[in-house]
Order: C-alpha cells, then sequence, then structure tokens
C-alpha cells in the first residue's frame, strides 16, 4: 500500500493557526493511533490523549516517540465520562470524533 | 454527543479552548495527478451513515452554542488529501477503511483506472477530502437548559 495521507500536513498548520498549542496542557479526544497527537505534542506542556479503542492506544503507546514519554500520556476513556478533575486542561481537541 | 461535549466543558479551564476538527462530507473528487495535470474523474459517494454523523455533529456543537456553553470564535475548511499509487489501491483502501461511510460507484472507478492508464509515469490517484476546524472558548456563565 502506498497510501499518503496529508502530504502537505495541512492539519498540523490548520491546527497551528487555530490555537496556539505552547506550554497548553492539552486533551485530545478521539486519538486514536496517535497520529495528530505526535504531530503536535512536543510543544505542550502536558498531553493527554484518549480514546476507547485500546489496540489504536495499544499501537498510539507503541509509536510515541521516546523523547516524548514524559509529555504525551495515552488513556482508555469515554469521552461522556472523561476521568479527570474539572478545570485540568487549557485546549481539548476533538480529533476527528465528534 | 452533547454529553461529550458537556463532559469537555468541564474539564476545560475558564476560557479554555475546544477545537473541533472532523472531515465533513461532500462528494470530495477523485482525481489522478501527476506533475504536469490534474484530471477529475469522478467522486466520492457520501453514505447515510456519514452524513447523518455529519448532521447530529453540526447540531450538538450548534446546541451547546445555543446553551451558551461555548461561543464559536473561528471556523475554516481546508483540503486532507489521500493519494495512492495505483486506482487498485485506492479502491482497496475506500472498501477496507470507509466502507460504512463512503462509496465509489462503478463509472469513477472506470473513469479513474483508464485516466490513470495514459497518465504520466508519475501519476497518482488521490481523494481531495474536506475537514472542518472550529474553534470555541468556553462560557462560564450559561443558560440553565434541562436536557
Amino acid at each position: 500500500m502506498t497510501l499518503q495521507r496529508d502530504a502537505d500536513r495541512n492539519e498540523i498548520k490548520f491546527l497551528h493557526k487555530f490555537v496556539d498549542l505552547k506550554d497548553k496542557r492539552v486533551l485530545e479526544v478521539g486519538c486514536g493511533e496517535g497520529r495528530l497527537t505526535g504531530q503536535y505534542a512536543d510543544e505542550t506542556r502536558l498531553t493527554l490523549a484518549v480514546d476507547l479503542d485500546r489496540d489504536s492506544l495499544r499501537v498510539a503507546r507503541v509509536d510515541r516517540p521516546a523523547d516524548l514519554e514524559n509529555k504525551i500520556h495515552f488513556a482508555c476513556a469515554d469521552s461522556i465520562h472523561l476521568p479527570f478533575a474539572k478545570e485540568k486542561f487549557d485546549i481539548a481537541i476533538l480529533a476527528w470524533s465528534l | 454527543m452533547v454529553h461529550a461535549l458537556s463532559e469537555i466543558r468541564r474539564v476545560l479551564a475558564p476560557d479554555g479552548i475546544l477545537v473541533d476538527l472532523r472531515p465533513l462530507a461532500d462528494q470530495w473528487p477523485v482525481e489522478v495527478v501527476s506533475l504536469r495535470e490534474v484530471k477529475r474523474t469522478g467522486r466520492i459517494l457520501d453514505l447515510p451513515e456519514q452524513t447523518g454523523g455529519d448532521t447530529a455533529s453540526n447540531e450538538a456543537m450548534q446546541e451547546v452554542e445555543r446553551r451558551g456553553w461555548f461561543t464559536r470564535e473561528q471556523q475554516e475548511l481546508f483540503p486532507f488529501i489521500y493519494s495512492w499509487d495505483t486506482p487498485s489501491e485506492m479502491e482497496e483502501f475506500v472498501k477496507d477503511e470507509w466502507e460504512d461511510f463512503f462509496d465509489l460507484d462503478d463509472e469513477t472507478k472506470r473513469v479513474t483506472r483508464a485516466t490513470w492508464a495514459v497518465a504520466d509515469a508519475d501519476g497518482r490517484v488521490r481523494i481531495r477530502m474536506n475537514v472542518w476546524i472550529a474553534r470555541c472558548r468556553k462560557q462560564t456563565s450559561t443558560m440553565e437548559i434541562e436536557e
């Protein structure tokens, strides 16, 4: 398979155009295999990425860059019961998941 | 969906930002492209599962804005391109990955194969998707409306 997905990187360009992620606490809902997460998390203070699909999360953890292990955390969670305290995040990203 | 948006609002700090990022079905063009030219060969078929999902998502966002939970500050559509070396790879992907949401009709498959067959050596096939992005700010004083 020779699939190329968003070779122009428009998705991350538009994400940066719309929101300043620097030093922010970010929640990504519906992260899947972390395709988008790994592209922006480096600049955040902390990124928590959740999905319901355990297989996808397994891939996301394996693919997570080693230098971002302390910054990106993946968790299995349902968006209607987020296991976090109130007002914990500065930014929430619904990544192809609404 | 409104429940999920309520949860997101709960965990967002005051003045926190919600980014809504998702593809919007719009009979995306199928094209054969090379360095020299781009030829449109058809369009994706949007299936009810996708169009119904888009409608539900849009309505959920409108509802939380109506309730005063979030205020939309910015919105835009941008292109997100999937491309493959061959038409058969594209067809396989659409069938395997998008089965419930999108399809390719026989005429689009036929024209795409025929166009690709006589295209330049660097010819690829692609689907040009539209992705929606919106930035919404959490509001702290809201209307009290029961769900």
